[in-house]
């Protein structure tokens, strides 16, 4: 006769695969909402991306009223 | 019995259900922040950006048109529709570092609730990353700002919540190792650091030339409206995480 046992478990240790994509979430929306003067799109659309400014126009009410350095 | 304590070595919290509450949580709160950002903060963008243009018709740079004001005024309503977005970015952003804090540091913060836990690690990260960097630099509305500075700027603003988060966390591992007895000196050694970091940064070079009183209004309103979005965080990542506890694993052994 086989016995049958449930294993619960209370764990705080996060995946280091979870950590990893939260940490890289966290730095490419705070740099992209934050930080970006044209570098992000700069990467497919080449130096013109610097021109048109896109992310940083678009982020550009909420970059202001969340603190981050504007202008 | 070894095969049970085996099992158990090799347990480890739900990864997708964890990510997908923190991704979710983060995000829902981002949009709220933009939608009540619309409501609490954008009169005054919208007043700082009218003096900008009044500033650009004064000196020539643009001429007061029929065709300005259209398409001036399309330009404005995407940058609000964007708002809700870059809101949602940010706010997943943002969650995504609290979440991560909160797996780790969970089961050391008091209370059997989860979302008790979550808005109290709430108050201190909003303390300490928020908060404490707003009084050296606090959020100014556009008409302030010179673009000639702004790299200069960023990296002053980063480095003060880099020198804030990163002495939080120093010193809540040295609270963690001192006894009883000893604990305050913890948060003590952390306020001797950042006021000392406080004076020795430098200030913000730009000057601010429109009415202090639109600049203290909106930084009221900046500070409000990121508090709510902090909140909402806490609040539905605690209530998620009540329901659906992505901590606990369960394995069946034969």
């Amino acid at each position: 006769m086989s016995e049958s046992f449930q294993i619960v478990k209370s764990d705080s240790k996060v995946s280091a695969l979870a950590a990893a994509i939260l940490l890289v979430l966290f730095g490419l929306g705070v740099f992209a909402v934050g930080y970006d003067q044209g570098q992000l799109f700069s990467l497919v659309e080449g130096s013109k991306a610097f021109d048109a400014n896109y992310l940083h126009e678009l982020a550009h009410d909420m970059r202001h009223a969340s603190g981050f350095p504007c202008h | 019995m070894h095969l049970v304590s085996h099992a158990i070595r090799n347990l480890n919290m739900k990864t997708l259900l964890f990510l997908v509450i923190v991704i979710f949580s983060g995000f829902s709160a981002g949009i709220i922040h933009g939608l009540v950002n619309l409501v609490v903060v954008e009169p005054f963008l919208d007043k700082a950006i009218g003096i900008e243009n009044q500033n650009m018709f004064g000196t020539g740079e643009t001429r007061e048109t029929p065709d300005f004001w259209q398409k001036f005024d399309a330009y404005r309503m995407w940058q609000k529709e964007g708002e809700v977005l870059a809101g949602g970015i940010l706010g997943l952003a943002s969650g995504a570092l609290f979440g991560l804090v909160f797996a780790y540091v969970r089961g050391s913060l008091p209370s059997n609730n989860d979302v008790k836990k979550a808005l109290l690690l709430c108050s201190i990260m909003l303390l300490v990353i928020f908060f404490i960097p707003f009084l050296k630099y606090p959020a100014n509305p556009p008409a302030v700002g010179d673009t000639n500075t702004i790299s200069f700027r960023q990296s002053i603003y980063s480095e003060f919540i880099a020198l804030s988060g990163l002495g939080a966390l120093g010193f809540s591992v040295l609270y963690k190792k001192l006894g009883s007895s000893k604990k305050l000196i913890a948060p003590l050694g952390y306020t001797i650091f950042i006021t000392i970091a406080f004076l020795l940064m430098p200030d913000n070079p730009d000057k601010i030339t429109i009415s202090m009183d639109l600049v203290n209004q909106f930084r009221i309103a900046s500070l409000i409206t990121v508090t709510i979005s902090w909140i909402a965080n806490a609040l539905i990542l605690g209530a998620l995480w009540q329901r659906f506890q992505p901590h606990i694993t369960r394995q069946q052994i034969q």
